[in-house]
């Protein structure tokens, strides 16, 4: 059985923007993990995750996104995720990553700040 | 209205969606609401998760039951009978057990020889009239 999941990726002034469409979850956390883990490799300076078009995350999504967050920060970069739908955001806010996470409501908002 | 729906799925990462399918319908046709349809879905993920842990093996069971305004999910690991291949399940996730506690009124766990299991309930908000 496949979920709807895609992963769409352009870079915008030099910063990698990571679009998940679908639900992350067991399943199809790796897929994002893989993702990610190219730009740590590289040593992104910021890297943007926009889960605006995500309807369903959990705690094995929450993991990878904590993990490469710390993984950039090492090298002094940061990850910053794209949130505007409510129940989203009530997953970070019930685990208190609303505090770790630099978190904007749109793309352009995250690329400024 | 009271309703038992059994699941017995092996266990595979892309099959967990079926859990959420499930717990989601189930609320659905007992008059949850929209958010806390959505808590259920997370709510049945994390204990699977929970239940399941490393486990690359073995068969998850899951039971909804819908009484009056409560759904009731329970869910096991069953690794009777599976090869001892040293994917010993792990403790859950701190992040799994947190999103559980916030987003059910009760949940528990236990344990005994190879099973795991875990439940929660649920009380819809809206009154019936």
């Amino acid at each position: 059985m496949e979920l709807t999941f895609e992963i769409n990726e352009q870079v915008n002034g030099g910063v990698p923007v990571i679009a998940v469409v679908g639900e992350i979850d067991v399943a199809t956390a790796p897929t994002l993990a893989e993702h990610l883990g190219v730009h740590e490799e590289a040593g992104a300076a910021a890297v943007v995750v926009d889960l605006l078009g995500v309807s369903f995350l959990d705690s094995t999504a929450l993991g990878v996104l904590v993990g490469s967050f710390k993984r950039l920060r090492e090298s002094d970069g940061t990850l910053k995720l794209v949130i505007a739908e409510p129940r989203i955001l009530k997953v970070f806010e019930i685990t208190d990553l609303i505090r770790v996470f630099p978190i904007f409501t749109t793309v352009d908002e995250a690329l400024q700040g | 209205m009271s309703d038992t729906v059994a699941l017995s799925l092996p266990v595979r990462s892309e099959l967990l969606v079926l859990a959420r399918i499930t717990a989601a319908t189930m609320a659905s046709r007992a008059d949850f609401d929209i958010e806390e349809i959505e808590d259920l879905r997370l709510a049945v993920d994390e204990l699977c998760l929970s239940v399941v842990g490393g486990a690359r093996s073995g068969t998850v069971r899951l039971e909804f039951s819908v009484d009056e305004a409560t759904i009731a999910i329970t869910c096991e690991l069953d690794r009777s009978g599976e090869p001892d291949d040293g994917d010993v399940p792990g403790e859950p996730d701190d992040l799994s057990i947190r999103l559980i506690e916030a987003l059910v009124d009760e949940h528990g766990r236990d344990s005994a020889g190879g099973r795991r299991r875990a439940w929660l309930s649920k009380r819809r908000s809206r009154v019936e009239h």
